[in-house]
């Protein structure tokens, strides 16, 4: 018994979870846990807070890095195996097709979710100060993400993919002077074939997730150290700009001295060492509000896990992911589409192989890591902003729009052909 | 709400893992595995006692598949398919019933798709029968089935498949790649032949199609060549052969069957009779053939058409470039050659050639070879409809002397040309002259040349 309970608190050091302390232990004694703050703001967690669209991103992500694993086992970058070993999955690998259904539909999944995401702190102000940056890396990760996706796109070596990659590689090459050197980097020669096959596979199963990784760390981090999330914009008080209080000391500030200890209040080691509260505008009253993380915040992340790997189940369960013909090179489909989130750019590009190839999209990439720096009203209430919420959601609504039309109603010749009408013949 | 996250956390567990078990159940009863308890029900019928039924029952179940590196395919037919080569199922019901009469052409070695069509690969009826979506080869009707033989079987003849011989001379002869090409080979009017067979197109549409092009292809360029029903089965066993695959040496080393039919073919073409007879009939140079296949041994006469000089120093014989299927071909026409046969080869030639006669008759086979036949007709009498061309037609070339010197004929040929108009605010002529030069050599240009001023006619001068 004796040696039960020795192994046992070798491996669990905290005080029972019945306490404050045990539960203030289990987040800093535990590596995995730690990267969580001891005690969260009740109002925080709320679901119409946040909809936990972080959470499902990186659930998402999670799903897909298991079930690309083990795909991995079965695919074989080079044609025309890759494409068999799709036929293998569906056919004798058990369970093989409901894998690939899972990272495809996963996949989609995160692209969308990743956006909303963006949608999500772009309404709430959350790139404010002091978390320019972090808005920053979350652009990048929204761009990592889209790579991903792309250039897991072409692995299945089947029409869909060929002539996807086929046509947004081509949308890439219309940037000016190094368009198509970039492409031909991208493909390893001038048109997609073996060495784009292996190239993408390398991207796609080492250089991406990779740097998805690091930046995903970093994202966290700073989530963290920018004072955890940000506060609900209902919770937000119409203050005077000056009495908004941020954390990082403004050079004009005295500088750095601990903060006088007071009884009444449990201090963070963040705000012993930079003697500021880690919250924005903490007041007694909001001190009072907060729980402890266990449970409150890891429950609801358990809810947002499980309910993300059924949602994607049960849509596997139900839904292949596609597979075409055999990639032929010589048979283009009319119209060659994009992958649907490139779909929007494509419609640009069917009206400015410039504009809308590469000025539109460079600039929309370049705005979108400038908001922070560029918006320099410093209030997060949605009142407050009315003309860049209105601005942002016409952002988004052009989005969708181009992403709708080039998806739906796009037929042969990239003729405006409404989704209801079938085109007689358009197949050969 | 605390209590109540738990519960729908541990809900949402459960639900993960009954979905789990769903996948798992879905993966685990394909349809394959209830074929083969049928097929093992059905096998221990033949069992005498129950501890030999018992034993045949609980075969566990298996995915059967062929690997076929050769034919760069997968067959997973036999999967289901189980008594293809089991003779004792000759009367059972399908999928299992014993496939008969398969001569050479053994499964394991062979697989089934190369020659039925389907997706080799899939394990579901409708899969493999590739009545899905993304799949460009169906199963084969009945009907058109025979046409794979040309799969393997490019040159010669294939027994019990005249259509495709038929439709492959009629392919040759009949002007087709004035417009179309194949492997290479070709105008550029019509759509490219080299894959036709692994295009989604179903046999009927290509047989309709060779009736009467404008019914199915709206707005067809391509005439209405009046082929008869059974020519245009024939071209279409044809199309339906040519898929343009990589077949494995030990298919492609098979591809023309050495029949004395094909032996007779190369006879005539190699002009044997120049210098050998038969039973007298012929000439004298060499020696008489009558019975040369029972004096020498096969090996013998095989060594004999691959270098003459080595097996007969001093042999006049030229070296003929024949592949192995070939000499085998020509060793069976001898072994039947009959005196008889070689006086009906010898009575088409009348005279023997002059370099002239040389040049015109090559001329006049890649008049028909290249397709010119196809427009300007067989006996260059040209009258394939054209709208807005002049005259309406393509012209006749029997009095192009009359218009043009050899050298502008020839140069025609060679960069090609748009036919003048008859109304020059109208629609451009749909068929059009090809440029030659970069599929035919000045050589071949000039024979055809020389071809065409061997058949002018000289206007009546009065």
């Amino acid at each position: 018994m004796n040696l039960i309970r020795e192994i046992w608190q070798s491996i669990v050091r905290r005080d029972p979870l019945s306490t404050d302390k045990g539960k203030s232990e289990l987040v800093f004694l535990n590596v995995w846990l730690h990267i969580h703050p001891a005690k969260v703001k009740k109002e925080n967690l709320k679901f119409r807070h946040s909809f936990y669209l972080g959470f499902i991103t990186f659930f998402l992500f999670l799903i897909l890095v298991t079930t690309g694993i083990a795909l991995m086992c079965y695919y074989r970058p080079y044609p025309p195996q890759a494409y068999q070993d799709m036929k293998d999955l569906q056919f004798v690998v058990f369970m093989g097709s409901f894998l690939r259904a899972m990272h495809r539909w996963a996949a989609h999944g995160m692209v969308v979710c990743v956006f909303l995401h963006m949608c999500r702190v772009f309404y709430t102000g959350s790139y404010k100060k002091p978390r320019q940056f972090n808005w920053v890396v979350g652009v990048l990760l929204l761009l990592l993400t889209l790579g991903l996706s792309f250039t897991g796109y072409l692995l299945p070596w089947d029409q869909l993919a060929f002539w996807a990659i086929t046509v947004g590689t081509n949308i890439g090459s219309y940037a000016p002077l190094v368009g198509g050197q970039v492409r031909e980097l991208l493909l390893g020669g001038h048109s997609v074939g073996e060495a784009a096959l292996l190239r993408f596979y390398v991207l796609h199963v080492a250089v991406l997730p990779a740097a998805m990784i690091l930046l995903t760390i970093v994202h966290f981090w700073r989530v963290r150290k920018d004072g955890g999330l940000s506060r609900p914009v209902w919770k937000l008080k119409p203050a005077k700009p000056e009495a908004l209080v941020t954390i990082g000391a403004p050079a004009t500030v005295a500088p750095l001295q601990a903060a006088p200890a007071s009884s009444s209040k449990t201090y963070g080691l963040m705000e012993v060492v930079s003697g500021k509260p880690i919250f924005e505008t903490v007041t007694p009253e909001e001190e009072e509000d907060t729980v402890f993380s266990y449970p409150y915040a890891f429950v609801r992340e358990a809810v947002a896990l499980m309910a993300t790997v059924t949602a994607i189940m049960t849509i596997s369960l139900f839904f292949h992911a596609p597979l075409e013909e055999l990639a032929n090179p010589a048979k283009t489909p009319n119209p060659a589409k994009a992958p649907w989130y490139f779909l929007g750019l494509q419609e640009l590009v069917s009206h400015s192989a410039l504009l809308g190839g590469v000025v539109a999209p460079a600039l929309m990439v370049l705005a979108l890591l400038a908001i922070p720096y560029l918006d320099r009203n410093p209030s997060r209430r949605p009142v407050d902003r009315k003309l860049i919420l209105w601005l942002f959601a016409f952002f988004v609504a052009v989005n969708l729009v181009l992403i709708v039309v080039g998806t739906f109603f796009r037929g042969p010749g990239w003729a405006l052909v409404p989704p209801w009408v079938h085109v007689v013949g358009g197949a050969e | 709400m605390e209590r109540r996250l738990q519960q729908i956390f541990f809900a949402l567990s459960l639900l993960a893992l009954a979905l789990i078990v769903a996948a798992a159940w879905q993966a685990n009863t394909p349809s394959w595995k209830t074929y083969q308890r049928s097929f093992l029900q059905l096998e221990a019928q033949g069992e005498p006692n129950a501890v030999a039924k018992a034993a045949v029952l609980a075969t566990p179940p298996v995915i059967h598949q062929v690997m076929l590196t050769g034919l760069q395919r997968v067959d997973r037919c036999t999967t289901c398919h189980l008594g293809v080569e089991d003779p004792t199922m000759k009367n059972a019901p399908e999928p299992f019933r014993y496939h008969a009469n398969l001569g050479p052409h053994i499964p394991s070695k062979f697989g089934c798709t190369i020659c039925h069509g389907g997706q080799g690969l899939a394990t579901d009826k409708d899969g493999a029968h590739g009545n899905v979506d993304f799949w460009p080869n169906p199963l084969l009707a009945k009907d058109y089935i025979r046409a794979s033989c040309g799969r393997c079987h490019k040159e010669g003849d294939v027994p019990g498949v005249p259509e495709l011989t038929e439709g492959r001379h009629l392919f040759e002869t009949q002007g087709c790649r004035g417009c179309h090409k194949l492997n290479g080979v070709g105008g550029s009017i019509g759509p490219d032949l080299t894959g036709e067979g692994a295009n989604r197109r179903a046999p009927e549409w290509l047989e309709r199609h060779f009736l009467t092009p404008n019914a199915v292809s709206a707005g067809s360029a391509m005439p209405n060549f009046h082929f008869s029903k059974v020519q245009a089965r024939d071209l279409t066993y044809y199309m339906l052969s040519l898929t343009n695959e990589d077949m494995g040496s030990y298919y492609s080393s098979v591809r023309l069957i050495p029949g004395p039919e094909y032996g007779r073919q190369l006879f005539v073409e190699k002009n044997c009779i120049a210098c050998h007879s038969v039973g007298g009939v012929g000439a004298k140079t060499g020696p008489d053939l009558l019975g040369v296949t029972t004096r020498h041994s096969t090996q013998w006469l095989d060594e004999q058409l691959v270098n003459p000089e080595l097996v007969y120093p001093g042999s006049s014989m030229p070296e003929y470039d024949l592949e192995t299927n070939a000499r085998k071909a020509l060793l069976a026409y001898l072994a039947t050659a009959t005196p008889d046969d070689v006086q009906l080869i010898l009575s088409r030639k009348t005279r023997a050639w002059t370099p002239e006669d040389v040049a015109i008759e090559a001329g006049k086979q890649n008049f028909a070879r290249f397709g010119c036949v196809g427009c300007h007709g067989t006996e260059l009498q040209g009258g394939v409809a054209n709208p807005n061309a002049q005259g309406g037609e393509v012209p006749s070339l029997l009095h192009v002397s009359d218009d043009y010197t050899k050298d502008e004929v020839i140069a025609i040929i060679r960069n090609g040309r748009a036919p003048p108009l008859e109304n020059t605010s109208g629609p451009t002529p749909p068929l059009y002259m090809p440029s030659w030069k970069h599929v035919l050599s000045d050589e071949d240009i000039n024979r055809i040349a020389d071809y065409l001023w061997s058949k002018q006619q000289k206007k009546e001068s009065w």
